[in-house]
This record gives C-alpha cells, structure tokens and sequence, in this order.
C-alpha cells in the first residue's frame, strides 16, 4: 500500500501543511461568524415565543443537529443550486468555498441557537425584572442585561463548537476544497507516504484545537471577571459549578431568560 | 433538470439496505467505545500510577483531533504493522484478509473510547460520595459499590450526554465511506451517480438520518423517564 515509514516525511509534510491552515481558520472563523448570526435569528424567536416562526426555527435547529454534516454538504452543495434554478438564480458557478462556508454557517448556527437559549436561561430570572424595574424596555433589558451576561456563560460552548467546527473541517475536501486535509492527501499521493502525512495532520490539528482551546480559556476567565469582584473567595468555586452546570434548555427555559 | 420527487422515495428504499451497515458501525464503535471509556474513567478517576497518565493523553490527543484522521492514519498504519509482524513470526494473516469494515469499527471505537470517558468520568463524578461511604457501610466491596450502588445512577446521570454521544457516533458513521465501506452516505452517493440525481438522493439521505436521530432522542427520553425513577422525589 504505501511505502516504508519514515520519520522523517512527518516533519517535512508538517511544514508545507502550515500554509494551509489559514484556508482552514478562514472556513472555521466565517463559518461561526455565519453560525452566530443564523443561530441569534433562530434562537429568537424561541426566546421570545414567535407563533409561527419558533416552528421554523425549531426545525431548523432539529434538521441541522439531526443529519449528519457531511450529507449537509453534499446536500447543499448539489440541492442549493436546482432550488435557487426554479426561482432563476444561477449560482452554479459561485466558487465550492462559498457552499462549504454556508453549510458550516448553518450546521453551527444550529447548535449556536440552542447555546443562546441554554445560556439566556441561565441568566436569572430577577436580572430582567431589575431591568424592567429600572425602566428599560425589553430590548434595553436584553442588549444591556441578559446579552453581556448570556455571552460569559456561552464562552464555554462557543469554545467547543470552534473546536469542533475546526475538526468537521476535515470534510471539506470531499467537495474538493484544498484545505488541510485535502492538501495532505495530495501530499501523500505523490510520495506514497500516506501515515506519514495523516500523522502531521493530526499534529496539525491537535496543536490548533489545544491553541483555540487555551485561548477561550482565557477569554472566559476575562468576561467572568464580574462574578469575581464581589466576594473573592466565595464566588469562584461557585461561578465555576455553576458553569459546567449542564442546563436542559427546555426545562431551565420556564425558569427564566427573556421571553416566558 | 428539476426536482423528482418520487425518485426521492425510490432513493429512499435502496437507501434502507445500506441501514444495517450505518447501524453495526454505530453499534459497535458505541459499545467498544463504552467499555473503554469506562476503563479509562476509572483508571483517571482512581489515579492508577501509570495508567492515568495515558489515559489522559489518549483523551487529550484524541479529542484534539478530527475523527477522520484517526480513521486514514489506522488505514494506513493498521496492514503496515500487521504485514511486518506476520513476515516476521510466519503467520498465514496478511492485511489484505481484514475485512473493510473493521478498520471503521477499530478507528471509530478509539474515537468513541475518549469522548465516552469523559461522559462516563461525568456521570460517574455526578454520583454523591456519600452514596460509595454507605456503600462500604453496610460492607460492600469497591467493586461491588460501583456496580450497585454508582454504576446504576452515574448511568441516570450521563444519559443525556450518552444519548448525545451515540448521535455523534451515528453521524460521525459516515465517514466510513473514505474506506469504502458501503453505509448510507457511500449508498447515497451510488444511487446519485448511477442515476445522475444528486439532490435527491442526499435528501433522501438526510431524511433518513434525520428520522433515526429522532428515533433516537425519543427513546432516549423514555429510558431517562424509567432510569431517573429513582430520584423523582415527593411521597407517592
């Protein structure tokens, strides 16, 4: 199958994969940007109980959680371009990078809209009414209060969705886009040292996932820095359960956030 | 060319051969991936000398990177060490005789073995240790404690993370098409080439996918309603 191992192949394929691993950030980063922006919208009107809409979204959030991504990308890849056809849209020659991007903008938009929801519910009840009390209307309570609040606590699964969005990137070739993964295949192909060259890509990612991974790290412990101020040492083990506190957004949902 | 909706449902029907493959794979890699996934919970939550220290990378390295890696690197490496030890000792296997499928099994049940530790590690640190001092109170063994006593309600406890697991598995199941393996996905490409109809195949595809992961969280919710019977609190 391939030829004998050979150390040192891993080394050599390792540097020329490092220029490809900004196409991969680039899918990951406008992916998420795109993510947030789908998940917000749908996780909005569930938030706020939009009749017809919080259905939709509902869907949304079920279809795009329930298939796996890689049937997503195919999906898209060939369904987007005959539903935009009977509308007279071409955009068969937009270039693949532009699908790969939008299925990854919907696949994290999915799990985005349940993160906002779960940490919307997790911010207390009490800090809307206060909101309220002090005379802000809903979307002062909800841009000033909830919003600033719900971000802390989503940092965590925002960190795990970018990781993950990262590693899903690794399908992307299937629609042939010349990132990491890609680029080791062809790699390999010529010198017929494949372990070698799969070896420096999972190097490659490991050392991008343990980076992003220590970089939200650090953001959170910079947006928790509130719950630090009042009562150091009561309120840092608090705040940390009360983070890795796994809430079932259906059910924490009647307990609090904006809408209900 | 336009949308064919009744070839959406033949696609469908010739999709439901390729079932029992997507479900073995998820089964197996699932089960596999569970009872190392426990050993290795175990080994970090008891601090075993040596062990735990493996196991942590094993985690660490694995989660770290995507599963497709795994799966090409084991490709790869897998008949590259099992030919090289069998010219060695003189065994009649060479690589060639390992079925397709079990490179997906081996691969996707190391990736499972991390992901599941760390529900297991979870669900097992969500148990009281009040639970285990009774337990050796009334003069169970360790072993017999975990069995009884944590196993029972560390299981209540990381079903939802189990439930999101083996979903993760299903999906991840159809990267088994890069060894050639025939599940859903591999399926759905062939009935889209050979009959020059992409879109609904994979629509087809999805469906399906979609209905089983369905399947999946309802019964997932009625074995969390028996599971959780237990702590549901009140008199009656």
């Amino acid at each position: 199958m391939g030829a004998q191992f050979d150390i040192q192949y891993v080394f050599e394929y390792f540097v020329k994969l490092l220029p490809f691993i900004q196409i991969s950030l680039f899918i990951v980063a406008s992916s998420i940007v795109l993510g947030l922006l789908f998940g917000l919208l749908a996780a909005l009107p569930r938030l706020y109980r939009v009749p017809v809409l919080q259905r939709l979204s509902q869907l949304y959030a079920s279809f795009f959680r329930g298939t796996p991504i890689l049937i997503q990308l195919f999906l898209l890849y060939y369904g987007l371009p005959e539903v935009l056809k009977l509308v007279h849209i071409d955009i068969t020659r937009l270039p693949v990078l532009v699908f790969v991007i939008l299925v990854y903008g919907l696949h994290s938009g999915a799990y985005v809209s349940e993160g906002i929801r779960a940490a919307v519910s997790a911010v207390d009840r009490g800090q809307v009414e206060a909101a309220y009390a002090v005379g802000m209307n809903g979307f002062q309570a909800f841009t000033r209060i909830v919003f600033p609040q719900a971000i802390a606590i989503a940092v965590p699964i925002l960190a795990n969705l970018v990781i993950a969005t990262l590693k899903d990137t690794s399908l992307a070739f299937t629609l042939g886009v010349m990132e990491l993964t890609g680029k080791s295949q062809t790699l390999a192909t010529m010198s017929r040292h494949f372990i070698e060259s799969y070896i420096a890509l999972a190097a490659v990612y490991f050392i991008l996932s343990i980076a992003l991974e220590r970089l939200f790290l650090l953001a959170e412990r910079r947006m928790l820095k509130h719950e630090r101020d009042t009562g150091k040492t009561e309120k840092v083990p608090l705040g940390k359960k009360w983070l890795k506190k796994r809430t079932n957004a259906a059910i924490a949902l009647s307990k609090g956030g904006t809408g209900a | 060319m336009s949308l064919d909706f009744s070839f959406i449902w033949t696609a469908f029907v010739s999709l439901l051969t390729a079932v029992p493959t997507t479900l073995k794979i998820t089964a197996v890699s699932v089960l596999c991936g569970f009872a190392i996934g426990t050993a290795i919970a175990l080994c970090r939550m008891y601090r075993v000398p040596v062990l735990h220290r493996i196991a942590a990378a094993y985690v660490t390295v694995i989660r770290g990177t995507p599963m497709l890696t795994h799966l090409l690197i084991l490709y790869f490496a897998i008949p590259l060490i099992v030919d090289g030890l069998a010219e060695r000792f003189d065994w009649a296997i060479r690589s060639a005789q390992i079925p397709m499928i079990g490179f997906a099994y081996l691969s996707f049940s190391i990736t499972a073995g991390a992901y599941l530790s760390e529900v297991v590690r979870s669900g097992l640190l969500a148990v009281s240790k009040g639970q285990m001092e009774a337990a050796h109170a009334v003069g169970m063994t360790t072993p017999q404690a975990l069995r009884r006593i944590v196993f029972p309600q560390a299981f209540a406890a990381a079903l939802p993370n189990l439930t999101n697991s083996v979903i993760g598995m299903l999906h991840g199941s159809t990267l088994a098409f890069t060894v050639s393996v025939v599940d859903i996905n591999a399926q759905a490409e062939i009935v889209a080439t050979t009959n020059w109809k992409f879109f609904e195949a994979y629509l087809a595809a999805a469906l399906l996918f979609w209905g089983m992961t369905v399947l999946i969280e309802r019964l997932s919710a009625l074995l969390e309603r028996r599971v959780t019977r237990y702590s549901r609190g009140g008199v009656a």
